[in-house]
């Protein structure tokens, strides 16, 4: 046995068991005769041991006073449990018992607090998500019949109103006459329907924008088309007859806004 | 009463909760002693370790349905009861008057009804290391308390003071170390503690 093994077979145990161990290992036994340091060091516990046991010994038979017995049970008897009001319980709690209860309600208020993020972020998401449906129709739907090719006009044309002749007006057009029915066009689809009745900008037009209006806030361009009635939803009027409207495009080819001429 | 002596601590309490006073005052008086003398230990003083082991069981009343057996033991857990109420004892009363109280002729632990000689060395020798144990630090001589003392496994010491195992042995390793050299310094000659205790690492 080397002194380190002897050190580390000895640390692990009290010095009554070391005492105990001593008598039996004989390889312990060995070692501390033969080794001064651990010979002395081994004694030293020893000594402890001894020194330990007769103070145990001296206060083994300690007992509290009878009169806290009978305080105690008179408490019992006249308020029994959770009657008693314990002096400061909460400081007096053991505490491995106070930090268990402590993570007990830490997780329960984390899972709470997850729980609230998680549907703020779901409802977040959830508005700002781009109606697909939307976009399916933009899609689907037929490509609008161009009426004059802006070859007549040039390419500062300007807006044609009140006109029901073929004709394509395009200009500029500055976003911000626009934007503010911009946010509610985009949530969902229902949302656009409902923005086609309650989002019209003073010049008349809805918003029907189905891009972040951060990204395609370039200039946009008013071509004046002509469309087929079935291929929108929104329009009651007679399906043989064409329907004349402004359709606000961007640079991106994207719809921005619509109005209905006739 | 001679069927609740059979009983383990945890149902005693459980009968106890359910107004048996004779399983309470069972439970009492099994767990009394130790609680009153780890709390001597501790403070070295008899007054503390009363007040501390009646304030142990009242709070015992209070929230002895807020215990939890998957927790721990109910010894362990009055053991830790009575830690936090020493702790508060201590500081309200300062250590430095209770640390001379175990070497007090009048302290009644320590003087013996006997008086032979060896009875003398003992007693002497008593003091020594309880005055050694009181100044401790608190967490060392709370080891020493419960595992040299009290007998308690590391396991058990462990779940009283809420820390892992291992803190306990190099605790209680630190401890004696520390105990060593005092009693060296202070009682040499009371229990053969002399010349150097070094550990050989070799």
């Amino acid at each position: 046995m080397t002194c380190r093994e002897f050190i580390e077979t000895a640390e692990s145990l009290t010095p009554l068991q070391l005492r105990l161990l001593e008598t039996k290992d004989e390889q312990m036994s060995a070692h501390a005769r033969e080794c001064g340091g651990c010979g002395k060091w081994m004694e030293s516990q020893r000594l402890l041991g001894n020194a330990l046991q007769v103070l145990r010994a001296h206060t083994a038979q300690s007992e509290a006073s009878p009169k806290v017995e009978l305080a105690v049970l008179e408490a019992f008897r006249t308020q029994g449990f959770e009657g008693v009001a314990a002096v400061a319980p909460d400081r007096a709690a053991p505490a491995v018992w106070k930090l268990s209860r402590f993570f007990e309600v830490g997780a329960y208020a984390a899972v709470a607090a997850a729980l609230i993020i998680g549907i703020f972020l779901g409802a977040r998401m959830w508005r700002d998500k781009p109606a697909p449906q939307a976009q399916a129709q933009v899609q689907e739907s037929p490509l609008p019949q161009v009426v004059d090719p802006r070859a007549a006009t040039g390419a500062g044309v300007t807006e044609s109103s009140g006109s029901a002749s073929a004709e394509v007006a395009s200009k500029p057009v500055s976003a911000s006459a626009i934007k503010g029915a911009v946010p509610a066009a985009r949530r969902s689809q229902p949302v656009v329907a409902q923005a086609a009745t309650t989002n019209v900008d003073r010049q008349g037009f809805v918003a029907l924008m189905f891009c972040d209006p951060l990204i395609c806030s370039g200039e946009e361009q008013v071509i004046r088309m002509e469309l087929p009635a079935n291929a929108l939803a929104s329009a009651d009027g007679n399906g043989s007859q064409p329907v004349i409207a402004d359709v606000v495009v961007g640079d991106d080819g994207l719809v921005r806004a619509m109005r209905i001429v006739n | 009463m001679a069927l609740l002596t059979e009983q383990t601590d945890e149902q005693l309490l459980v009968l106890a909760l359910d107004g048996n006073e004779d399983a309470f005052t069972a439970l009492y008086r099994r767990r009394q002693g130790p609680v009153y003398r780890f709390a001597l230990h501790m403070s070295g003083s008899p007054q503390v370790a009363e007040e501390v082991t009646q304030d142990v069981f009242m709070f015992l009343l209070q929230r002895g349905r807020g215990f939890d057996p998957s927790r721990g033991a109910v010894g362990a857990y009055l053991f830790g009861v009575a830690r936090n109420y020493v702790r508060r004892a201590m500081e309200k009363s300062h250590s430095e008057a209770m640390m001379t109280t175990p070497a007090e002729d009048d302290d009644p632990h320590l003087v013996t009804d006997f008086d032979p000689v060896g009875d003398i060395a003992r007693g002497q020798t008593s003091k020594a290391v309880w005055k050694a144990v009181l100044s401790l630090p608190e967490h060392y001589r709370e080891a020493v308390v419960l595992c040299d003392l009290q007998d308690l496994s590391y396991a058990e010491a462990a779940e009283a003071l809420g820390c892992a195992i291992g803190t306990i042995r190099s605790r209680l390793h630190r401890a004696h170390e520390m105990l060593v050299r005092k009693l060296q310094s202070s009682a040499p000659a009371l229990a053969g503690f002399s010349g150097d205790a070094a550990r050989c690492l070799s």
